[in-house]
């Protein structure tokens, strides 16, 4: 477990350079799809399935539906991928960027287990995440109210934003 | 600082950096914003677990509603300049200069 | 718009400066200022012109990845320490990071180059909501976190000073004139505040009074530029009378109360034995006079070629509502003498 957690920070970071050195759209997403399914991973192997699951329906389910849709508003007709020597450059050069920060922060890696004891495994009937998401019902209520009405206010923000008054289409081309 | 710790810092600096430096698309700066916000929800997880917090872990669910909102207002915002300016470019973003 | 779609959103933007003020946990405080930033989206956007869209772009880019930082900046100080309050930033990294993330929010120099751009394509109501109401938010944070880092701070507030000064030099734009103003005014502020919050407090309050009386002015007479200015006496005669007056207050001239928080502020820095910065303030402010000296001259002493019907508007009845104005323009010229009653209010805050 040790070893996979370990493959999956490489990915963690590997992925963000992907998406961070701006290749076109389309290629940025699926940079973002990849890393949103590693950290799925490194959650997992340190003991929060349910925050995983709930990352994994979020992420992959709703915002890339909708980063897709928006990828297809912005495309363009010659992609630019990883391929393409400005966005590799940048690429590596943020690679190598964090390899060598990576140098006076090592120290510190190997004094402590970075496994989690996972004391949340026998904890009751379910793992301890979700008993403490569901918290969030209880003695977070006023928490919860307050993410009920910002997803409210953002319906209108997004319906006044995207509201075309005497302009109709949505692209002239 | 752990591995882990460093692992997700970088990456933040890298998506950070990523959205400071680029200037082409507003779609793509948008994603790197969406980025930082992934690995906020990864930073949070993570110290709830490692410190067997069972109560911060609605922390990063009211995080991730949040960063919902942010995105959809983003994209809205997308929409909005594809109407008034044609394009998603960050370069035509240029009417307020001077 | 429409007036419930309105009522909401101003409710979201009282809403969000309220849960900031009110959190101590950094997670409740980034959930306040991102509901600002979200609220004030369609506000800054409801003529939906280009220049509108392409300001509420920049200011959402800008907002949101300023606050992600702050949010990040916090768990990497619960990471290190533990803690998740407001006043528990002991680590010096999240220190820097927060602070920083703060002044970007805030458009303090060097991270200011954002705000004329983006205050030069609103229109002036929405410009006044913007310099006044969004900056208390983070301004609240950056009291209560108290940095512990005098070099940046004081740093922080000398270049704000000079390049809001400098930057409005040569501009005819009046909302960018303000925005340059209103770093200026922000580095003030920065600068006493690591040795009292309430001068501060009292510096912002001043603030807010005055900018909100120069917009609202600028509204009445429906000016954004300086040639506009021109006409402004066959607008509102009086109003054009009263104005160079809370422009210079703007610039901190004695008799009037903008001189208040200047006055106080220079004490303070002379007590910390601070001459040197004390000096290079007062110098700083000479930059801003200039240019509400500008404002001032195009304003009084100009009259721009007109024809007979051009001069009559004064005789119409306005059909804005003027009494904010009046409120802000008398206490931003007359509130020098009570200058011990301002101190007591403001001093209690913290």
């Amino acid at each position: 477990m040790v070893y996979m957690t370990y493959l999956l920070l490489i990915g963690l970071v590997l992925g963000l350079a992907a998406v961070a050195s701006n290749p076109s759209p389309y290629f940025a997403a699926l940079g973002l799809v990849t890393v949103a399914g590693m950290s799925c991973g490194i959650l997992v192997g340190y003991g929060g399935s349910f925050l995983s699951l709930i990352l994994f329906l979020i992420y992959l389910g709703g915002m890339l539906v909708v980063f897709a849709y928006s990828a297809a508003l912005a495309s363009e007709p010659y992609p630019e991928g990883w391929g393409s020597w400005p966005v590799s450059t940048l690429m590596l050069v943020y690679v190598l960027l964090v390899v060598c920060v990576s140098v006076f922060f090592s120290g510190g890696w190997f004094e402590g287990s970075w496994v989690t004891v996972d004391e949340f495994s026998e904890f009751t009937l379910f793992r301890g995440d979700s008993g403490g998401v569901a918290l969030m019902y209880s003695s977070g209520g006023g928490v919860l109210m307050l993410g009920g009405w910002v997803l409210l206010l953002t319906l209108f923000v997004v319906l006044e934003l995207t509201r075309g008054l005497s302009r109709g289409t949505l692209r002239a081309v | 600082m752990t591995l882990t710790h460093y692992a997700f810092s970088s990456s933040y600096f890298m998506s950070f950096l990523g959205l400071i430096f680029y200037r082409k698309h507003l779609l793509s700066a948008l994603l790197c914003l969406e980025a930082m916000m992934l690995i906020l929800f990864i930073s949070l997880c993570l110290w709830g677990l490692i410190l067997a917090s069972t109560v911060f872990s609605a922390g990063p669910m009211i995080l991730l509603a949040f960063s919902a909102c942010e995105a959809s207002a983003g994209l809205a915002l997308l929409v909005a300049m594809a109407r008034t300016h044609g394009t998603d470019r960050l370069k035509n973003l240029s009417l307020l200069q001077c | 718009m429409n007036p419930y779609v309105l009522s909401i959103l101003l409710m979201g933007l009282g809403l969000g400066t309220t849960v900031t003020f009110a959190s101590s946990h950094w997670l409740l405080a980034w959930m306040g200022l991102e509901m600002n930033t979200l609220a004030i989206l369609p506000l800054m956007a409801q003529h939906h012109h280009p220049r509108a869209v392409e300001a509420t772009t920049k200011y959402f880019l800008i907002q949101s990845a300023a606050a992600a930082t702050i949010l990040f900046a916090s768990s990497t100080n619960a990471w290190l320490s533990g803690q998740w309050d407001i006043q528990h930033i002991t680590h010096p990294l999240p220190t820097v990071m927060i602070t920083l993330a703060l002044s970007l929010k805030l458009g303090l120099a060097p991270l200011h180059a954002w705000l004329p751009e983006v205050i030069q394509g609103l229109d002036l109501t929405t410009g006044l909501i913007l310099s006044t109401w969004q900056k208390l938010a983070p301004f609240a944070l950056l009291v209560q976190i108290f940095p512990d880092t005098p070099l940046l701070i004081t740093s922080l507030g000398l270049i704000s000073m000079v390049a809001g000064g400098w930057g409005g030099l040569n501009h005819t734009q009046l909302r960018k004139i303000l925005a340059y103003s209103s770093v200026a005014h922000l580095g003030w502020m920065m600068v006493v505040m690591q040795f009292s919050t309430s001068l501060t407090a009292l510096a912002l309050l001043m603030y807010v009074i005055m900018t909100a009386s120069a917009f609202l002015t600028f509204k009445l007479l429906k000016s954004t530029s300086m040639n506009n200015l021109a006409m402004s006496w066959a607008k509102a005669p009086s109003i054009t009378a009263l104005m160079p007056l809370v422009l210079l207050s703007l610039g901190g001239l004695p008799p009037l109360s903008g001189f208040l928080p200047k006055w106080l502020i220079i004490q303070e820095l002379t007590k910390q034995e601070l001459g040197l910065v004390a000096t290079f303030a007062a110098l700083s402010a000479l930059l801003s006079l200039f240019f509400y000296l500008r404002m001032c001259y195009c304003l009084t002493f100009t009259s721009s070629p007109n024809n007979l019907v051009g001069t009559t508007p004064w005789r119409l009845e306005t059909k804005q509502v003027s009494l904010p104005l009046a409120i802000s323009t008398s206490l931003s010229i007359l509130l020098l003498p009570i200058s011990p009653a301002v101190l007591s209010l403001t001093l209690p805050l913290f």
